[in-house]
C-alpha cells in the first residue's frame, strides 16, 4: 500500500526559515535509509503558506483567498509519499525521523492513499483506461521537468 | 514552477472508515484530470483515504507519540492532491478554479520548494538528495 506522510507546519516553517546543515544531514541520513528499503516514492518541502492561495468554489463562482493563513493549525509543510506493508510499518519509520530540538515542534499524518483497485465496479473499464493514460503522460512529463 | 494543490473537503475530518468518494464526482474529476494532462501541467495526483484510517505521530519533547485517527481536535485535512507545472501562482489559481469542487471543497495552493531556491552551503549539504531523488524515482518507474 502507499501511503502520504504529511509534516505539519510550525512557527518556523511558515516564516520561511531554513533548515539548518545539521538537520539537513541528519534528515539526508533518514531519506537514504527510505529509499535503500524500498520505501520512498517520492518527497517535497512546500513553501510557506504566505507564498500559498486558496480558491473556494461556489455556484460556479470561484473566491481567491491569498496567504498566509494563519487561523488554520492544519497547514503542513511538505510531504513524502511511501511504499508499506502496513500502517505499522510507516508509524514505525515516522517514529525514527529526525527531531532536533526546535526543528520540528508539529506532527506527521501518515494517510493512506486510494488505489485503483479500491474502486470496484463503478469504475468501468473505460474510465480505468483513461486513468491508467493520465498517470502514465503525467510520469512522462515529469521526467521531462528533471532533464 | 511546481505547485501542489491540496483537496480540503469540509466534514472529511469526520469521515468513517472505508468511505469512497461518490461515483459521479469521480467521473467529473476524471474529466478535469484529463484537461490538466492534455494541457502539460498535471505531475502526479492523487486520493488520500480519510483520517480515521490514519495515524498522527507527534515529537513533544524529543518523544514520538503516535495517535490513530480521526483526529479530534482536526478542523481541517487533506483528502487529495494535484502536483502541477505552471508559470505563475496566477496559473496555479486559473487551474484551481477550474476544478469541479463541491461547495464544502476548498483547494489550497502551495508552491513546491525547489533546489534551486536554496542558498549554496544549503545545496551543497543536499545534493545527497537530489542522487536519492533519482534513484527512487527509477524505482517508481519500473
Amino acid at each position: 500500500m502507499r501511503v502520504m506522510v504529511l509534516m505539519k507546519a510550525d512557527k518556523d516553517s511558515e516564516a520561511g526559515v531554513l533548515p539548518d546543515e545539521k538537520f539537513l544531514a541528519e534528515m539526508t541520513k533518514y531519506n537514504e535509509e527510505l529509499v535503500q528499503a524500498g520505501v520512498m516514492l517520492a518527497g517535497e518541502g512546500l513553501h510557506p503558506s504566505s507564498k500559498g492561495a486558496r480558491v473556494r468554489l461556489s455556484h460556479g463562482k470561484s473566491t481567491v483567498i491569498d496567504g498566509p493563513f494563519t487561523e488554520t493549525k492544519d497547514l503542513i509543510a511538505g510531504y513524502w509519499l511511501w511504499q508499506v506493508k502496513s500502517m505499522q510499518e510507516a508509524i514505525e519509520w515516522v517514529r525514527r525521523c529526525p527531531n532536533p530540538q526546535g526543528v520540528m515542534e508539529g506532527e506527521i499524518e501518515i494517510r493512506q492513499v486510494f488505489e485503483m483497485e479500491e474502486f470496484g465496479p463503478e469504475l468501468t473499464p473505460a474510465l480505468r483506461e483513461q486513468e491508467e493514460r493520465q498517470r502514465a503522460k503525467a510520469e512522462q512529463l515529469r521526467q521531462a521537468a528533471k532533464r | 514552477m511546481r505547485f501542489m494543490m491540496l483537496m480540503i473537503p469540509k466534514g472529511y475530518e469526520k469521515a468513517a472508515p472505508g468511505v469512497m468518494p461518490d461515483a459521479k464526482a469521480v467521473a467529473a474529476m476524471m474529466k478535469y484530470n484529463e484537461s490538466l494532462q492534455k494541457a502539460g501541467v498535471l505531475l502526479a495526483l492523487d486520493g488520500l483515504h480519510p483520517p480515521s484510517m490514519g495515524a498522527r505521530v507527534s515529537f513533544a519533547g524529543g518523544k514520538p507519540r503516535v495517535t490513530d485517527g480521526p483526529f479530534i481536535e482536526a478542523k481541517e485535512v487533506v483528502g487529495g492532491y494535484w502536483m502541477i507545472q505552471v508559470k505563475s501562482k496566477e496559473e496555479a489559481v486559473e487551474w484551481a478554479s477550474r476544478c469541479p469542487a463541491s461547495e464544502n471543497e476548498v483547494i489550497e495552493l502551495r508552491q513546491v520548494q525547489e533546489m534551486s531556491e536554496f542558498p549554496p552551503e544549503v545545496q551543497q549539504a543536499a545534493a545527497q538528495l537530489l542522487e536519492l531523488r533519482a534513484q527512487s524515482e527509477k524505482r517508481m518507474g519500473s
